[in-house]
């Protein structure tokens, strides 16, 4: 019989124990965490991230703009719209394009159905990281009808590259709004029962309440973004701060809370989740007549493709966005997406590729909380404080 | 043939076989694995297991995931201790489906009868989480060490209680013999004479065979699987049955000592004395849905909020439903 | 604190059991029912050889190469500068539609087929003869039945058969 040898690595005086979290684990997505506990408690955590770079930067400026914008969305699948948003409205300052209104309202609209289920998906990962798969599945289950409308609009579940230099690709079809009311009630009545099983539940509140406090100047300090920067307390949100598409009409309130715990953090999610609601309800309220597309593209399709246009209500591309040339110069646009703040920076030289391409993403930014806010905790709030940051390693690592 | 029935239905063959022994554990096994994913679905708004026999709902699932198991090829990694890794899951289960033999099926039909038959099925009990745990220390694995330390904190905190209160019981009937005990609930059931010490027990049924909110020593998204991580095949499936297997001994212990047992006893099923048996296991159903539904409500909690639970509730809980039983007895007993 | 806690606890056990007995489920039992979409859908791509001018905008839009122009397998007698018509590869499309979108004539067109599957690699790869065939049909092991998802105030969606 073989000698029984422990090869359990430790640290050199035999107290701290090495965990190796990830990449093959449960629960730690493409991502490595290195953690070293002493006993149950947590002495220090190191991400190891990188494990899913894709050189979205660098591919970028082989590809032609138009062709940009399904690569930009490939990095945050579960909150593609502020991506892809983002992109277009950087390109379209450089190409000095304006989008008619009506494309700006189905823009918003996109982007706050998009919220949502982005929302869902983090409540739902965190949900099934402290252990209630009740949670993971509800929230899964909810984001359907959402991706279900979505798809309707653009006619992919996830992926929608629906926002294109000028304008939107099509139009919304006659019974969306109907659709959109009856989603947005299901939802409400659902968020009470989540609120019963789930928020208001003892053992979830034991889990999470005090469980990574982010102090409001660290959060401002380390250059935290998204849901993770207001549930400090910052009342920070790009929609307010740089008002783009129809925001600046719209009335919402930007949801904060001061505790900075993983429960706010989780709590301003939901918060979002009803405000977007009430976006959603005002952008079709006020959703005004008109193109989709923007004059200065339109006038350059040749007849039978107006006229499809003008009977479908779906753009067709003119042939100069095959080889689209932008202007030399340089733009950045912002976008609050569903994680946070998205920031596109271009540079042009006048040519069919970007020159330099550089795409900020909010999991990018929020990715130092895994150090400094995973010490001195229990091996169990990992997950709860991981789950609680919404962290997309795809999107970090682009 | 007829000798051969006889034999069978003899009490000391008949307990360990048939129920509430080996036929009826695996059955329930089989059965509440299958209730737990269906229970947990419909909760879920989904259907859980249903092509395998799809007109029942899928209700053989859990034979095709035996017979997975089973056809398996079960990994023994390199740097295990092969003794401890191979045999520490055969005495576990093994030591797990042992209690069921003092358990009596019905008045006065008993494997063992003894005056302490229910210290001696609290003593097998405890047997099994020190088999788990040098399970995962022979599984040389980081994430099984946690498992099992975690287990071992557990064990700490729910073995005491769960002796208080179920010793607050047999304060309340003056006696440590289960059947003795069933007999002593024949009008007034010992949950509604000591509420107290029903509720802690059901908690600690929760606790000691880590089901939700304490499902801790193998909590997925944190240790993988805890002490389980090493195992595949059908190595797993035995550690995975044992929980379950210590789950049904428990179901039926609170159904024996605090829901009156095979009381009430409707006629026909009062001869031949085994068929009492089917009260027991009715009741002892319900606590293991109860057991299993919880999966759906709650998320863990965190080790050190468990054993705090343990030492700051449980126990004080536990020690004041013994005073609660004295005081029922003070006023007139059973 | 400790009673309101207790309430809780037994309200969020009362909503699991109320969905014991609720009947929403969200499932659609895919290969049994088939959702039945609605035009638009961006699915796999039929291509008319008989209207395509061979301008070549689908495969300079194509942000994954998954498009490329192809020369016809038989050069006709005599032809200098044979057209070339566009071929897909699905192991590289993407179903963004730009293809779809940009092509003049109306040549290239969404079909609502997206659950195909193949054994090979090479299969994938339609030159323009088989891209003008139209997408392969989906195999089920049944005929599946048709529903259409409705957007629904009680449960959410709900699956109407056709």
């Amino acid at each position: 019989m073989s000698e029984f040898v422990e090869t359990i690595s430790r640290s050199e005086d035999g107290r701290f124990l090495e965990l190796l979290i990830g990449p093959q684990h449960p629960a730690s997505g493409h991502m490595r965490l290195v953690a070293e506990v002493d006993g149950d408690v947590v002495v220090s955590l190191r991400p190891n991230l990188g494990y899913v770079h894709r050189s979205v930067e660098k591919i970028a400026e082989v590809k032609k703009f138009l062709q940009i914008i399904p690569l930009v969305e490939r990095p945050s699948l579960a909150d593609t719209t502020a991506n892809n948003l983002a992109y277009v409205l950087a390109l379209e300052r450089l190409l000095g394009v304006e989008p008619p209104p009506r494309a700006q309202y189905l823009r918003t609209l996109l982007a706050e159905i998009n919220r949502i289920h982005s929302h869902f998906y983090g409540i739902g990962i965190h949900g099934v990281m402290i252990g209630s798969s009740t949670a993971f599945m509800w929230a899964f289950g909810d984001r359907e009808p959402l991706i279900h409308l979505a798809q309707e609009l653009t006619g992919a579940r996830i992926t929608y590259s629906y926002i294109i230099p000028g304008g939107v690709r099509r139009d919304m079809p006659p019974d969306f709004p109907d659709k959109v009311e009856k989603v947005l009630r299901y939802i409400e009545r659902r968020l009470e029962d989540y609120d019963k099983l789930y928020v208001r539940n003892p053992v979830v509140r034991a889990r999470l309440e005090g469980v990574g406090v982010l102090k409001k100047e660290d959060a401002i300090r380390l250059g935290i973004t998204g849901p993770n920067l207001r549930a400090s307390g910052v009342p920070y949100d790009v929609r307010k701060a740089d008002p783009y598409c129809a925001y600046p009409d719209i009335d919402f309130n930007v949801i904060t809370r001061e505790e900075g715990d993983a429960m706010a953090r989780f709590l301003v999610r939901v918060g979002e989740i009803r405000e977007s609601m009430k976006i959603i309800r005002q952008v079709l309220k006020k959703m005004p007549d008109g193109p989709i597309f923007a004059e200065k593209y339109y006038k350059m399709l040749p007849p039978n493709l107006k006229k499809y246009y003008e009977e479908t209500k779906e753009v067709k591309f003119p042939g100069i966005f095959a080889n689209l040339r932008a202007p030399a110069g340089e733009s950045v646009a912002r976008v609050e997406g569903g994680r946070g703040e998205v920031v596109i920076y271009i540079v042009s030289k006048g040519g069919m590729n970007p020159y330099r391409f550089r795409i900020v993403t909010p999991s990018f930014r929020n990715a130092v909380l895994f150090e400094h806010l995973v010490r001195n905790v229990r091996v169990a709030d990992i997950p709860a404080i991981y789950g609680s940051l919404d962290y997309f390693p795809p999107e970090a690592d682009r | 043939m007829m000798d051969l029935l006889d034999l069978i239905l003899q009490p000391w063959i008949f307990i360990p076989l048939i129920f509430p022994g080996l036929t009826t554990a695996f059955l329930v096994l089989l059965g509440i694995i299958w209730a737990e994913r269906k229970i947990a679905a419909k909760v879920q708004m989904r259907y859980g297991p249903l092509y395998v026999l799809k007109p029942l709902g899928g209700a053989i699932q859990m034979i095709a995931d035996l017979l997975r198991y089973l056809f398996a090829e079960p990994i023994i990694p390199k740097d295990v201790d092969k003794l401890t890794f191979i045999f520490a899951p055969l005495i576990l289960f093994g030591l797990s489906y042992l209690p069921t033999i003092v358990l009596p099926a019905g008045p006065g039909f008993t494997a063992i009868s003894s005056e302490m038959s229910l210290l001696i099925l609290l003593g097998l009990l405890t047997l099994s989480p020190v088999f788990t745990m040098i399970l995962a220390w022979g599984s040389n694995n980081k994430f099984s060490l946690i498992g099992g330390l975690r287990e071992g904190y557990l064990v700490t905190t729910y073995e005491i209680p769960l002796f208080l209160s179920a010793l607050s019981m047999a304060v309340l009937y003056g006696t440590l013999d289960i059947t003795a005990m069933v007999e002593a609930q024949k009008n007034v059931w010992g949950i509604f004479l000591n509420p107290l010490a029903a509720i802690v027990f059901l908690v600690l049924i929760l606790i000691s065979t880590s089901k939700f909110p304490f499902e801790i020593a193998e909590a997925e998204s944190e240790i993988v699987m805890g002490p389980f991580t090493e195992y595949s095949g059908i190595f797993y499936g035995l550690v995975m049955g044992a929980s379950y297997l210590k789950l049904y001994v428990l179901s039926l212990l609170y159904a024996l000592i605090f829901l009156g047992g095979w009381y009430p006893l409707p006629s026909f099923l009062q001869n031949p004395p085994f068929l009492a048996g089917i009260m027991v296991f009715v009741k002892g159903l319900v606590i293991m849905f109860i057991a299993i539904f919880m999966r759906a409500i709650y998320p863990r909690y965190r080790i050190d909020q468990a054993i705090q639970i343990g030492w700051h509730k449980l126990v004080p809980l536990a020690i004041l439903s013994i005073f609660l039983s004295l005081l029922v007895v003070y006023l007139g007993g059973v | 604190m400790a009673v309101e806690r207790v309430f809780d606890h037994l309200r969020a056990i009362a909503t699991g059991a109320k969905y014991l007995f609720l009947k929403p489920r969200l499932t659609l039992m895919y290969p049994d029912e088939v959702e039945d979409l609605p035009r638009g859908y961006r699915g796999m791509i039929t291509y008319n050889h008989e209207t395509c001018i061979s301008c070549s905008l689908c495969a300079m839009v194509c942000p994954a190469d998954a498009i490329k122009m192809y020369l016809p397998k038989e050069v006709p007698e005599g032809e200098k500068r044979p057209k070339r018509y566009p071929g897909i590869n699905y192991t590289r499309c993407i179903f963004c539609g730009f293809c779809v979108s940009i092509c003049p004539t109306f040549s290239l067109q969404h079909s609502t087929i997206h659950d195909v599957s193949f054994y090979t690699f090479e299969e994938q790869i339609f030159r323009p003869e088989e891209f003008a065939k139209g997408p392969p049909k989906p195999q089920y092991d049944k005929e599946p039945v048709k529903v259409r998802v409705i957007p629904d105030e009680e449960r959410g969606l709900r699956y109407e058969r056709v």
